[in-house]
């Protein structure tokens, strides 16, 4: 919300000009100034002059001669411009002004005449659109007549600024100059100017009959009568103080209603009564009712509605809208002003479900002063008397429901229990006074709520205001600790597994968790598979963030993909986050998977060749996982499913139970995503990762000396190695210090379907030098276990 | 024999001795390499030496001649002998010099680092947060993104239908059953309810996690970002407990020099309620949002208000990465360019 300096001042003498410091003083007080701007009015050799004669300019039918009194002198002025005449108070540029885009001005000769200076429009000076004609001062700015000589920036105000306050939405009270200039008198402990309007004819009834079906929706409504309105321009100050507030002005009825409402906050709507009629209902809407509003649209109602109707129909959606065949239009002449309280969340809904916003809307949904609604509409009728050419007419004011009065008892040691200071309660009931609340007795304060303070319902609400005007900065801070509990296991884990990616090569990214359908289509998912069911978003920014992730593959690939387009060759990234699945509870399932890619050639430094990442690097990853973890009985199956590469994927296995899947990536979908090469990636579930099964347990190495051996098996391809390493383990038990695969040998020397594996035993006992003896038959069982889970033979001898 | 006719002899032996020490010296000292070394040590002191040779003749001496002309011969043979170890230590050096020098290369050249990754900035920011609290006794956890509106809204005391609900523009799920929506959290705090309900005060707990709004990515605002919550509820908070630890917090996290204020503000869920600026790079900045726990956020919770104060905080690690880094463009925190990450180390 944008307020000026120059317009607070109405209300409000503060002791600093400093337009810091009031922002600073706003701050203190919630109120947060985002931005101060500074309105500069200067003009150079532009004076007020005043017109004494005026005639027609010999050789020219469109402009005319002027003379112009400016003071030290009478200039000769020639001016194209038709709305003035003899005595009208004009701004002049004399010979030496600069106008907007560096127009100098000088004497010319214009037809034969010469011209002394310029009379100025409001285009010219910058002050406003209007160049149909100059500016006539005399009208907008009463004491023009007076400065006949002088600056012309002496009629304007001096050196205005615009704060524009971010407002919390819990201030409604505050949306308006008076608002803030209150809050700023508290600030200050400065009276706050009560603004007055005696209108003639002020009680006079109105020819208006207005009557409230649902005081819920409307516990009141008042309505001024005007007669007589010269619908025009407003005067220039008036439109000047609209446009620093971001109000564009319109004409002297809409800009009236505005200036009250940036004013003192209470948003009002002019009637045609002649079009309106002398009657008024406010109603809720019925179902199928319509009513076409001033933008041309028609609107369907919904009985939830707040309506203003005459006898029949709705003529207005109450607080949102007015309707087009009531409007206030150049030919109005008669104008009912209503100014009424209009049930905050009816407002609201209304408001969002017709995407109708407004000013006035924005003000009705926090919650308006009831008390403020005559006071409204009686200022937009001051206004259009002064500016509008109109008489003021009669009143109605219903007011069916009085807000009952919201009194809060507060105890000082309530006081002192959330904030932590003792504030003595002279103090208290001052500051609640300042800001226009009640005060009775000492401790407890009785606090009588005023009707435009909706947020305050508790002692904490008031504490609140004692706490901002006593200033948070006084309250002393104290340092307290906790009474501890410290990261859960399951984060330690989360750290522990982050460290090994990274020093595994992996780049943490933070991705979106949104996908978009045409993702999951990429990845070649089957129908059946359950990633294909992702949780849509009902309201989505873009239809590519439509769908909650139900894998981490689509992003990962794609953060991939943008890393190659950009030159970059070696990718590796893994990202821990949460996928959204549906499951039996009232939230989805929300399970955190590690998911990570690799791509491209990794860098192997200088003067070494790099190689890319295969299918052997990805279960590399997890066996590196697996370890460093301590997670028991790690393992991996051949595993067939999108979007991995059938033939070069693995699940990976904590004893029986599958955790997740690793390997290369479908070329065709590496190819979909963007990406070139081989591409390796995977997705596991992380809550395996994380179940406590106490610390690891130290085992001594031992001192006594191994027997270490090779052996090589010929078997079918068809044999996976898995095979036969685990008939291997299970066969040496706990001799077993090591075993490594050092060969695999497809070719010339073996039969077509067969294939070689070579292996390194190293076997140790922990007491015991173990013997040539006794490793003899042990060597022997490992080769018949072999050969019984595979089939195969051991090549060489035993 | 007489024994006497042997004196000249004996007398001539001792100056071959002589002639021999100070032949082998100049000779040791010329030997060029360890090759050269060994030769002339096989032929001063070998078996078949002078030196052997004077040995094998002591035996056919008088015992007192034996004994003279022994020492004599001992005391050359030590001598020339500790002449060629320390020549030959010499030319070791001298050799293994040459052949480090030989071996050397041009260390300017790039090292070979391991391949290695990094956490991400958001995570650290998150991480670093959560141990300044868990050194001050605060316990940590975490809860889900797709929320519930009773716990994302309600139960923090955002009144129904009015515009606080609608601040935070809210991404809604299509999932469940009416009347209860489910949305994805648009801020940590539902975290505050359900610890309350599940935990007896005191409750001191920092909450980090994914949140979302309905914002477009842009340059300050992302439709996901990342908090870290706070809340502590015990029988005796009060705001002056809420600046302490907040002020804590700062110098930890961006130096003792950090100055900071507070400001009110609303939050429905808090009050009194505050924002924190810090200032810093001469500038104040918005930290966090703050605030005394409203009594109807404890009483939701099963707490009862009249025993019990708390105060509540929250945090946008992204922003607090992006005012201490200097990164000025949210959107650079979720590109996945391996330049900015690497920066992430």
């Amino acid at each position: 919300m944008k307020v000026t300096l120059d317009w607070l001042r109405d209300f409000v003498d503060l002791p600093t000009d400093d337009p810091e410091d009031i922002a600073l003083a706003l701050e203190s007080l919630g109120l947060e100034v985002e931005n101060i701007e500074p309105i500069h009015y200067r003009f150079s050799n532009v004076v007020v002059g005043k017109v004494i004669e005026v005639k027609p300019h010999p050789n020219a039918d469109k402009v005319r001669l002027t003379k112009v009194d400016v003071g030290s002198e009478v200039l000769e002025i020639v001016c194209g411009a038709w709305n003035f005449e003899e005595g009208a108070i004009v701004p002049v540029a004399v010979p030496g002004a600069v106008l907007q885009g560096d127009f100098a001005i000088t004497q010319r000769e214009i037809r034969g005449v010469t011209s002394h200076g310029m009379i100025c429009s409001e285009q010219e000076l910058e002050l406003g659109e209007d160049a149909d004609g100059i500016m006539v001062l005399d009208g907008d700015y009463p004491d023009a007549a007076g400065r006949v000589g002088q600056s012309f920036e002496s009629l304007l105000p001096v050196d205005d600024v615009v704060f524009d306050i971010d407002l919390t939405p819990n201030r409604p009270d505050a949306m308006s100059v008076y608002g803030v200039a209150r809050e700023l008198a508290a600030y200050y402990d400065v009276p706050l100017r009560e603004p007055d309007f005696p209108l003639d004819a002020s009680n006079d009834e109105a020819g208006t009959s207005v009557s409230i079906l649902d005081d819920e929706a409307s516990p009141r409504f008042v309505g001024r009568e005007v007669d007589d309105i010269t619908v025009g321009p407003s005067p220039h100050w008036m439109r000047a103080r609209l446009e620093a507030a971001g109000v564009r002005p319109i004409n002297n009825v809409v800009d009236a209603s505005n200036y009250a409402m940036i004013e003192f906050g209470h948003p009002t709507h002019a009637f045609d009564r002649d079009r309106l009629g002398d009657t008024i209902v406010v109603r809720r809407a019925s179902e199928g009712e319509t009513v076409t509003t001033l933008d041309g649209a028609d609107r369907k109602l919904e009985p939830g509605d707040i309506v203003v109707a005459d006898a029949e129909r709705p003529v207005a959606i109450a607080g949102v809208m007015g309707g087009l065949n009531t409007e206030v239009n150049e030919d109005t002449q008669r104008a009912l002003i209503e100014a009424a309280y209009w049930d905050p969340p009816s407002i609201l809904l209304t408001g969002r479900r017709l995407d109708l916003r407004s000013e006035a809307s924005a003000r009705f949904e926090r919650g308006m002063d009831p008390e403020a609604c005559r006071h409204a509409a009686d200022r937009v009728a001051e206004l259009l008397g002064k500016y509008g050419g109109a008489k003021v007419g009669g009143v109605v004011d219903e007011y069916p429901a009085p807000p009952p009065p919201v009194v809060i008892e507060l105890t000082m040691s309530e006081i002192e229990r959330v904030l932590g200071i003792a504030i003595d309660s002279g103090s208290a009931a001052s500051y609640l006074v300042r800001l226009g609340f009640e005060v009775e007795g000492s401790d407890p304060l009785i606090v009588t709520v005023p009707t435009r303070r909706p947020d305050v319902t508790r002692p904490a609400d008031l504490i609140e205001e004692i706490a901002r005007l006593h200033g948070y900065e006084k309250i002393p801070g104290r340092l307290r600790s906790g009474t501890g509990g410290g990261l859960p296991f399951a984060e330690r884990r989360l750290r522990k597994l982050r460290s090994v990616m990274v020093g595994a090569g992996y780049h943490e990214v933070f991705l979106f968790s949104f996908i978009g359908k045409p993702d999951l289509d990429r990845l070649g998912l089957p129908d059946a598979d359950p990633a294909r069911t992702g949780i849509r978003v009902m309201n989505p920014l873009r239809d590519e963030e439509g769908v909650m992730r139900t894998t981490m593959l689509p992003g990962l690939l794609g953060a991939a993909a943008l890393n190659q387009s950009r030159q970059i060759d070696d990718v590796q990234l893994f990202e821990i986050g949460k996928v959204f699945l549906p499951g039996p509870d009232k939230l989805p399932d929300q399970p955190d998977r590690l998911g990570f890619v690799a791509a491209g050639t990794r860098t192997a430094g200088w003067g070494r060749t790099g190689s890319g990442y295969d299918v052997y690097d990805a279960t590399g990853l997890w066996e590196t996982i697996a370890e460093s973890m301590h997670l028991p009985e790690p393992g991996v199956q051949p595993v067939q499913r999108a979007p991995f590469h059938p033939g070069r994927a693995a699940a990976v296995t904590i004893g029986d139970e599958m955790i997740g899947i690793v390997g290369e990536i479908d070329p065709a979908v590496a190819r979909a995503a963007g990406l070139e090469g081989r591409v390796i990636a995977g997705e596991i579930d992380v809550a395996p990762l994380q179940v406590d099964r106490g610390p690891w347990k130290y085992q001594e190495p031992s001192l006594y000396p191994p027997q270490v051996f090779d052996l090589a098996f010929q078997l079918s391809d068809e044999v996976g190695a898995g095979t036969v390493l685990d008939a291997i383990k299970t066969a040496a038990g706990d001799l077993l210090e090591r075993l490594e695969v050092f060969d695999v040998y497809t070719g010339s020397t073996l039969d077509e379907g067969r294939k070689s594996i070579a292996v390194k035993l190293t076997l140790r006992a922990p007491d015991r030098t173990l013997s040539d003896e006794e490793a003899a038959p042990l060597r022997r069982s490992i080769v018949e276990a072999v050969i019984s889970a595979t089939g195969g033979a051991l090549r060489g001898e035993l | 024999m007489d024994p006497t006719s042997n004196l000249p002899e004996r007398m001539s032996l001792q100056d071959d001795l002589a002639a021999l020490r100070s032949d082998a010296q100049a000779r040791i000292a010329e030997a060029g390499d360890l090759e050269a070394l060994a030769a002339l040590e096989t032929e001063v002191v070998g078996k078949r030496s002078p030196i052997a040779a004077g040995r094998a003749g002591l035996r056919d001496l008088p015992d007192d001649e034996r004994r003279a002309l022994g020492q004599a011969i001992n005391e050359v043979a030590t001598e020339v002998e500790a002449l060629i170890a320390s020549r030959r230590a010499e030319l070791g050096r001298a050799e293994h010099a040459v052949a480090l020098a030989s071996d050397a290369v041009d260390v300017t050249l790039p090292g070979r680092a391991p391949n290695r990754g990094s956490v991400n900035i958001i995570q650290q920011v998150m991480d670093e947060v959560v141990d300044i609290f868990v050194a001050m006794g605060y316990a940590v956890a975490t809860g889900p993104e797709a929320e519930t509106e009773y716990y994302n809204f309600t139960a923090l005391n955002f009144p129904p239908a009015h515009p606080t609900r609608l601040v935070m523009d809210t991404l809604y799920l299509e999932y469940g059953e009416e009347p209860e929506e489910i949305l994805l959290r648009t801020h940590t705090s539902p975290m505050q309810a359900r610890y309350m309900e599940e935990h007896e005060p005191p409750v001191y707990l920092v909450v980090p996690g994914r949140v979302y709004r309905s914002d477009p990515l842009d340059p300050t605002h992302s439709p996901v970002f990342h908090q870290i919550e706070g809340l502590a509820v015990d029988t005796d908070i009060t705001f002056g407990d809420l600046k302490g630890v907040l002020e804590h917090f700062a110098h930890e996290f961006l130096g003792a020099d950090a100055e900071t204020k507070f400001i009110p503000h609303f939050f429905p869920f808090t009050e009194p309620s505050a924002e924190m600026h810090v200032r810093h790079d001469e500038q104040w900045l918005e930290l966090l949002g703050c605030g005394m726990v409203h009594p109807a956020v404890l009483e939701a919770a099963g707490y009862d208000s009249d025993q019990l104060t708390g105060f509540a905080f929250g945090m946008g690690a992204d922003r607090l990465a992006m005012v201490r880094h200097g990164i000025t463009d949210m959107r650079d925190l979720f590109d996945p360019d391996v330049r900015i990450l690497e920066q992430y180390r």
